[in-house]
């Protein structure tokens, strides 16, 4: 086995694994071999491939231990605060505190996908009223349920009003579990009407200035709350510090993605990438370890692209990614039917981007809540992917869709059209469930027809 | 030089071969698909080349298509049915900008760009209302040969309405109307009027004409007119539609090898 880059096999990473500990690699704390995770129940990890470096090793590792760090963190006395339905923004504001760990508990839909049948949380969701054909975020509910998965939050608060519904009937039913929660209400973002005074927000929107006061107002009952159950004022200094953490862990990541996306050969495979991205939402439960993650991975892939190694072979077509997979094999499957990840847009977009650092904390914080995708029109979300679609220079689009996520079964066509139109583009929609083993065959049909098409045209 | 192309479909195993040169056609086989896939298209290839006194070795390569394409070991590579069909309809029908397959157990739709090639594509897998096999299910339940459903839908006077959603829901209501008097031909009317409703679907707003439809469905006569009806355009069935993925496949090994005087 050799240093070179290449997607391994968890048999693989673990005989790796022993090597490099042999030649004295160093680990952080929740460091160790990759198949300790399957001993405990990610079931998945068995059939996926990994980027085969130290650092991809350490993204994979600080994933898979949040579990146990958020019952450490309980079991040291901090605060735990589940900030749902928020992507970045209140998490921002949560670890702008000491003493306090915010969690995302919507990241509960990755369970199913990494412990496959064996969490049963899809099955108590199920139980307790929302069966399949609501969207897999429901295994937040089941999670919430057996309290297996993370403890039981001091605080959860959780955005209304622009949100699917799904999430909304879900996020209902947790409460009613006797998990109280503090809502707090999200409008659908507008476009300011003539004459209408304006603000403009990260990611190139824009939005009514009524409706960011709005919002801040929202955020600052967030803000009270945060400081209560810490005991600490969350002053607008405590949030400017953490507002440049946030900064700094995006720029870390916009940097990665930048190269990742751009140089070729491919550099770092898309799994590793789409890990890399979700980390940006809530760090992980660590805000101080995350960044550093990512720093070690884009170490590694500058290096790489230093000495023009890929991973994958040069000339892989170039795709760009609409939403989430459920399924962390159609990552791998993308790239093994001759593609390759070139920009994403992942729902959370704005996390991505810059939290204004010239503004006062709280108007900071709220236009970045008002730039979420999810809260605005599909117009605004497509114009958006089309400048990412030409920042990386894609050649061809995948909009995946998980069934019954309602957000998805809208936006998806309508995205599709309107990239295809404006850039000519081809696009692919698919659908993958949490696993989508049966539908292997039809997914690697339509992957490598996209690949097949992208590289036709380039004759 | 020889080319072969192989389409192991969900319903059928379809080979071609053709001259590497003229790309002319110099036969084709089909037959039934079976467990034992990987020997069926064996089986369908063979069936070709034998009475010609040729072996395996006098192909200078072949391409396989089609769901099963994987299996087919013998195969020097395979391509997805998306180029193939796009490839197979170029050949026979140049000026296609759109092309609508409708096989066993799926459905596509393909844009062409003016070269011919691939300029988007969509398919239809989950559900069974937009293929071939539901067609199956109604020449079963009514007890009509698959050959004979277009010739008895065109006698149909009161075409019934068939849901277009679901092949289970839509057999329900074919027992439904059988019970309460409907006659058969208005009930296959209304099952290809409902395949071409579910096809139109996917085409949604992306219809550019001239139409081509392939597909082993597109023998089934007034499917054509069906489609037609519903997308309110000239579809034009293709020669030997239930052939042209693996004529495309096989044009495509021919152009790998380099030899073909055609683009």
């Amino acid at each position: 086995m050799t240093d070179a880059p290449a997607r391994i096999t968890l048999d693989q990473w673990d005989v790796r694994y022993a090597r490099l500990r042999a030649g004295g690699l160093a680990e952080p704390s929740y460091g160790g071999p990759l198949g300790r995770h399957l001993a405990d129940g990610d079931r998945r990890l068995a059939k996926l491939r990994y980027d085969n470096s130290p650092a991809a090793l350490r993204l994979w590792n600080f994933l898979l231990t949040e579990e146990d760090r958020l019952f450490a963190a309980r079991q040291a006395g901090r605060k735990i605060v589940g900030v749902m339905k928020d992507l970045g923004t209140a998490a921002a504001m949560a670890m702008s505190l000491p003493n306090v760990t915010a969690f995302y508990p919507d990241g509960a839909w990755w369970i199913p996908c990494l412990m496959e049948h064996g969490s049963g949380v899809l099955e108590v969701a199920a139980s307790l009223g929302l069966d399949d054909s609501f969207c897999p975020v429901r295994a937040m509910l089941g999670a919430f349920a057996t309290g297996e998965h993370f403890p039981r939050p001091d605080l959860l608060v959780c955005s209304a009003g622009a949100v699917c519904d799904d999430f909304s009937a879900i996020a209902q039913l947790v409460e009613h579990l006797g998990n109280a929660i503090l809502w707090w209400e999200m409008p659908a973002r507008r476009r300011p009407a003539d004459g209408e005074p304006a603000v403009p927000l990260p990611a190139g929107f824009t939005a009514p200035a009524s409706q960011v006061a709005f919002v801040r107002g929202e955020l600052d009952r967030v803000r009270k709350a945060l400081g209560e159950l810490a005991g600490l004022e969350l002053d607008d200094q405590a949030l400017a510090a953490g507002i440049a953490r946030a900064n700094h862990a995006r720029g870390v990541l916009d940097e990665l993605r930048l190269l990742a996306y751009s140089a070729e050969p491919c550099p770092m495979p898309a799994l590793e990438m789409l890990i890399a991205e979700m980390l940006i939402i809530h760090y992980c439960s660590d805000r101080d370890e995350a960044p550093a993650v990512l720093e070690g991975l884009l170490a590694e892939t500058r290096r790489r692209v230093d000495a023009r190694l890929g991973v994958l072979p040069a000339g892989a077509a170039r795709i760009f990614w609409v939403n989430p997979v459920a399924d962390l094999r159609v990552m791998n499957l993308l790239e093994d039917c001759g593609g390759r990840l070139c920009g994403t847009e992942l729902l959370f977009c704005h996390s991505l981007e810059p939290i204004p650092a010239n503004l006062p904390p709280m108007e900071a914080l709220a236009r970045t809540a008002l730039a979420d995708p999810m809260v605005g029109a599909v117009r605004d979300r497509a114009e958006r992917i089309c400048a990412e679609i030409i920042r990386f220079g894609a050649e061809a689009v995948v909009v995946s869709r998980i069934p019954g996520a309602s957000h998805c079964a809208l936006e998806g066509g309508l995205i599709g059209g309107i990239i295809g139109g404006r850039l000519g583009l081809p696009v692919l929609e698919i659908e993958a469930p949490e696993l989508s083993d049966s539908m292997m065959p039809t997914l690697r049909t339509r992957l490598e027809a996209i690949v097949e098409t992208v590289k036709e045209r380039r004759r | 030089m020889i080319c072969a192309g192989i389409d192991a479909g969900s319903r059928a195993v379809k080979a071609v071969l053709v001259d590497s040169r003229s790309l002319a056609t110099l036969g084709s086989s089909v037959l039934d698909q079976g467990v034992h896939q990987d020997r069926t298209a064996l089986a369908a290839i063979e069936q070709l080349l034998a009475p010609r006194g040729l072996g395996r070795r006098d192909v200078a390569r072949i391409v396989a298509t089609g769901y099963a394409r994987n299996i087919v070991e013998f195969a020097d590579t395979t391509i997805t049915e998306i180029t193939c069909h796009a490839c197979g309809v170029r050949h026979q029908m140049p000026s296609a900008r759109t092309v609508i397959e409708i096989g066993g157990q799926d459905s596509k739709l393909l844009r062409l760009a003016d070269d011919g090639r691939v300029r988007d594509f969509a398919m239809n897998d989950r559900c069974a209302a937009g293929t071939g096999r539901f067609l199956e299910m109604v020449a079963g339940k009514l007890e009509v040969p698959l050959g004979r459903l277009g010739e008895i839908a065109a006698l149909a006077t009161n075409p019934a309405a068939i849901s277009s959603m679901c092949v289970v829901f839509a057999e329900t209501e074919i027992i439904g109307l059988l019970a309460s008097g409907a006659h058969p031909q208005d009930i296959i009317a209304g099952v290809l009027g409902a395949i071409a409703s579910r096809v139109a679907a996917m085409v949604g707003r992306r219809l550019e004409a001239p139409v081509a439809f392939t597909g082993g469905v597109a023998m089934v006569p007034g499917m054509d007119s069906a489609l037609a009806g519903v997308l309110g355009r000239s579809v034009t069935v293709v020669n030997y539609p239930q052939m042209t993925g693996a004529l495309g496949a096989a044009i495509l090994a021919a152009r790998s090898c380099g030899q073909s005087e055609k683009g």
